[in-house]
Formats: C-alpha cells, structure tokens, sequence
C-alpha cells in the first residue's frame, strides 16, 4: 500500500468511563488509509463509526491506541489541532444544520477567515470551493442561505469544509435525506473530489449502491470493531461476510444472487451496474 | 481534553441514573412532597449546626440512593460563581441591616460582624444542600415520574382554574428537551471547530469577541430548536391532543407504607434542622 495517509493503531474509547453508565464504543480498532484512496466505513448505528471519525482531526483524542493523520499524532496532547482540522474536513451528518450566516458566500468564507487568511485568498478559495460542490460563485456567493432547498445546503456546507482545504474529506452519511437527483449529484461531486483534485475521501454511509459506486475499499464495523475490509468486490461478492454481519447489497448484486440461486450461472464477484448488466446481457445471448 | 466537547453527557439536569434504590422506588409524589420539605427547612434554617446537619443528612443521601457524590459534586462546579458573588455581597452589605452580633470590621458603609459572616457561611451551606438534594432527587427520579408527581401534587389548584395539566406539560416538554439541546449543541460545536472555530480562547474580557465566536453555534441552534418545536406540535396534534381538554392518565400511583415511612422521616428531619438552636 502506498503511505497511509491515516493511520489507526488499537484505538478503544469508553463514554463516560468511570460512572454507572460507562459504556465502550471502540476496541482496539487498527486501520489504514492511504493517500488519495476512497473508503467506506459502514456498520450499524451504534457500532462506533462516528465515534471512529471524529479521532480523525482531533475533535476526540484516544483515550488508548494511537492515530496518525498526515504526520499529525492526535494522541499528543501538544499537536496542533486547528492545523490539524484544516488537514482534515469533517463533514457532519445533515451538515446544513450548521450554516449561520445570512449570505452563502460569507459561511463558505468563515473558515478561510478563521484561519487569518487575507481577503483576497479568502475569496479565491470561496470561489474554488463553490465551484467544486456546483454553486456559480457570481450567482449565488451574495444569495441568503435560507432560501436554498436541502440539496443545495448541503453543497453550502460541504463547500464551507472544502475552502479550508484540507487533504483528507471525511464524511458522515453524506447523501442521507437527499432527493434522488441531488444524491447523484453529491455522488459525482464527491468523485471527482477523490479522482480529480487528489483528495483522501472516507465516508461513512448505509447506502450499499453509493459504496458499491464510489468505495475502493470497505471497512465494516460491528460492535465497536472492524469486523472485516476488503474491496467492495471481496465483501459484496462473500455471501458469508454479508450475512454475518447483516449487510444489505447494491441492487446490482442482489439481482446477481437472485439469479444465481435460480441456478444461473453468474459471477458473483461483479457488483457494479455496468458489470451486472454485462452478466445478464451474457446469459440472454446465451 | 478529549472532554471538550462531551456536553449532553455532563449535563446532569434530566439525567437519570437507575441504580433500584429504595428512594429511586419511592412514589413519586411522596418523594416529591418530602424533597420540598427539606428543601423548605434547610430554606428557614439559620444554624451553623442545622445547617452541617442538613449537610451531613444530604450526603446520607447519595449513599442511600447509591448514587456517586461526584455526581452532586459536579453539580456544584457551575454554581461557585454565584456562591462567591452572593457571598461578597452578603459580606459587604449584610451588617449594616443585621441586628446584634459582634463587629469586627467597620468602614463607611461596610460593617463586617459576626452575623454576616454567619449569614454568608449560612447561605453557601444551604446552596450546596439545595444543589444535593436536587440531584439526588432527579438522579433517582425519571422526568416522566417527576412530572407526573408534580402534576397530582398541584392537582388541587385545579379549583382555583390554575392550568395544572398545562404547566407541567411545559415542564416536561423543558425539561425533556434538555438533553436533546445538548446533543444538538455538541454537534454543533463539533462541526463548527472542523471548520476552525474556536470556542473560549479568546481573552475572558473580550467580551464582545467571546459572544461572536458563539454566534456560529447559536443561530443554528435557535434554528434547530424552532424546526423541532413544530415537528413536536405536528407529533402532538397527529395523535389529537387538545389544549384544555379533559384527559385520562395511563399511569396510577399507589401509595405503599414506605411512602408514608419516607414522608414522615423526612418531616422529622425537617423539624431536627429547624429544632437546632445553635
């Protein structure tokens, strides 16, 4: 693999040690990212993915274990957090919930401003991030933020992350609550992120198309552990792994085991659109 | 430091810590009734010694509830600040009203004698009893519970057309949101400082750039809190509830010999803090 980029090593975390109530959401997790990768964290709710991406830039620090994130150690009581955060862009769940100011263009330019970056650059990178998420800068930097429809605020908000650019994109079930339409489009934007302008994207998500589509690799948590990784086509294509830790299929791959169990003979390591339909195509022609 | 942003979990209000202790099994209107009781007496005492004793009596407490002091301790931490102030005040301007007592200071208007300063160590004592006794009493108690006793317990203001069944709705409805408040609060926090806020840095008398750096975690807040107050009134009117209608309950409570016990050793306590003559 190539230098990971992050780098987790046996990291646990217990929430509120120490009282009745204590409870742990991490054991001994150990993973690895490497720069410029696309990876999927998914799991069930509880089974500590968000716990997991917030040692990433720092907002927790390991309670044991040791994360690495760009040469940053955030187990180091000293390291530079606010450098740290600008390395890594966290994006929250329903992150439009997070926008305050009356123009787009001046939430987009909160952090660049927080960073005490002068005007000009400030501005250059507004209109950058604009263009990247799909919002015109000259259109629609003086709009107020309240008139948005869901879609486009989320792409406000991703937009306000992506203007401190940062290396590494983190993302929190980014498309949940999205129209059809405008999850495609956050797909694509978040692709070409990772394809285009060299950004280590991780995201946690329950939806197994969007894995399928945009993951090079999977991590699967379950009760506070990595239960397995693998590439989607190692993970989709095990039907042990899926059923053991409940994991629903792209569609794609649901229609190859459906044929498969009505004794067709398909391979079952596809798990793409394009390849299930290249296997169907096959057996109608036979 | 990794505590940081952990709010919803130090928030002790509404917090409930089932431990199945004799006072979590209490009525909760008994309960109720025997915690304003010492609340009341440790409000009228004026004893060094009533006072230590109520203390001693609150402390008992945590361990019958098999709840941690730290838990109470905790609930502390915010008030000090008050605790000083009022006590500055107290120290300042008592003397010149109180009667009696020895003076040990004098100096224009500010008049230090034997019983401000008995007032001040007085007052301090009984906000951290009230403090203890309120965590004990909501630690041990869940908010439905508490509600609800408080509910039956004002339930004869109903005569005077006081909106009983309304005002502990409201209460309910505040208190329950507590938590969720915090939640909401941390994300924010949260997803604000991954863009580069920062929150309490800046020098304490800044004020004016202090209230700014929240203005980012604020407005979204008021925000968030207006769009789930109508989700809740859409929830509330979906299953048909109707202001000022007339309604049944779904739970019953019956009081049991240990309720009685609870009330009545409560009132005995009351009147021993209030009995101390010194």
């Amino acid at each position: 693999m190539a230098q990971p980029i992050v780098s987790v090593t046996d990291l646990s975390h217990v929430y509120m040690e120490g009282t009745p109530l204590a409870h742990q959401a991490l054991y001994n997790v150990s993973l690895q990212v490497a720069e410029g990768e696309c990876v999927a964290i998914i799991g069930h709710t509880g089974s500590g993915k968000s716990t997991l991406i917030q040692h990433f830039n720092g907002l927790m620090r390991p309670q044991t274990g040791k994360v690495v994130v760009n040469g940053y150690d955030v187990s180091d009581p000293k390291v530079d957090v606010k450098s740290l955060r600008r390395q890594v862009g966290l994006v929250f769940q329903n992150p439009e919930d997070q926008i305050f100011e009356k123009l787009i263009g001046d939430d987009i330019a909160y952090g660049p401003f927080k960073m005490g970056l002068p005007l000009e650059e400030v501005r250059e990178r507004v209109e950058w991030a604009m263009e990247l998420v799909g919002l015109s800068f000259e259109e629609m930097k003086d709009r107020p933020t309240y008139a948005l429809s869901g879609g486009q605020k989320r792409k406000v908000a991703l937009a306000g992350v992506l203007a401190l650019k940062p290396k590494v994109l983190v993302l929190d079930e980014p498309t949940a609550g999205l129209d059809p339409r405008s999850r495609q489009e956050l797909l694509e934007r978040i692709l070409h992120l990772n394809k285009k302008e060299g950004l280590t994207v991780i995201f946690v998500s329950h939806n197994m198309d969007e894995v399928a589509r945009l993951a090079e690799r999977v991590f699967v948590m379950a009760n506070g552990r990595i239960a397995c990784e693998g590439t989607p086509r190692e993970i989709f294509g095990n039907r042990e792994i899926l059923r053991e830790h409940h994991i629903g299929t792209p569609e794609s791959v649901d229609i190859l085991y459906k044929l498969h169990d009505q004794g067709y003979k398909v391979d079952l390591s596809a798990y793409l659109p394009e390849e299930t339909a290249a296997e169907i195509l096959k057996l109608l022609r036979g | 430091m990794s505590a940081e942003f952990e709010l919803s979990r130090n928030i002790t209000i509404g917090q409930y810590l089932p431990t199945g202790s004799v006072i979590h099994r209490l009525d909760p209107r008994f309960k109720l009734a025997s915690f304003a009781i010492l609340i009341l007496a440790i409000a009228i005492c004026g004893t060094y010694v009533g006072n230590l004793f109520a203390l001693a009596v609150c402390i008992a407490m945590f361990s019958v509830s098999r709840i941690p002091l730290h838990y109470g301790l905790s609930g502390i931490k915010p008030a000090i600040p008050f605790i000083i102030i009022l006590a500055l005040l107290q120290l300042l301007f008592y003397g010149e009203i109180a009667e009696g007592g020895t003076v040990y200071f004098e100096w224009g208007f500010i008049k230090i004698s034997s019983e401000s300063i008995r007032l001040v160590l007085v007052s301090a004592m009984r906000f951290v009893e009230v403090i203890f006794l309120s965590s004990v009493l909501t630690l041990s108690t869940s908010t439905t519970e508490l509600t609800h006793g408080m509910e039956r317990l004002l339930g004869p203001l109903e005569k005077i057309r006081f909106p009983v069944h309304a005002f502990s709705l409201i209460i309910t409805i505040a208190i329950r949101f507590v938590p969720t408040f915090a939640m909401e609060m941390e994300k924010m926090m949260k997803a604000q400082a991954s863009r580069g806020a920062e929150f309490g840095t800046g020098e304490w008398w800044r004020i004016v750039r202090r209230t700014k750096d929240m203005l980012p975690i604020i407005i979204p807040l008021f925000n968030v809190a207006l769009s789930r107050a109508e989700d809740l009134i859409l929830a509330m009117e979906t299953r048909c509830y109707t202001p000022g209608s007339a309604r049944t309950r779904y739970t019953h409570y019956k009081a049991k010999g240990r309720d009685y016990l609870a009330l009545a050793i409560s009132i005995a306590l009351a009147a021993a803090v209030l009995a101390i003559p010194w």
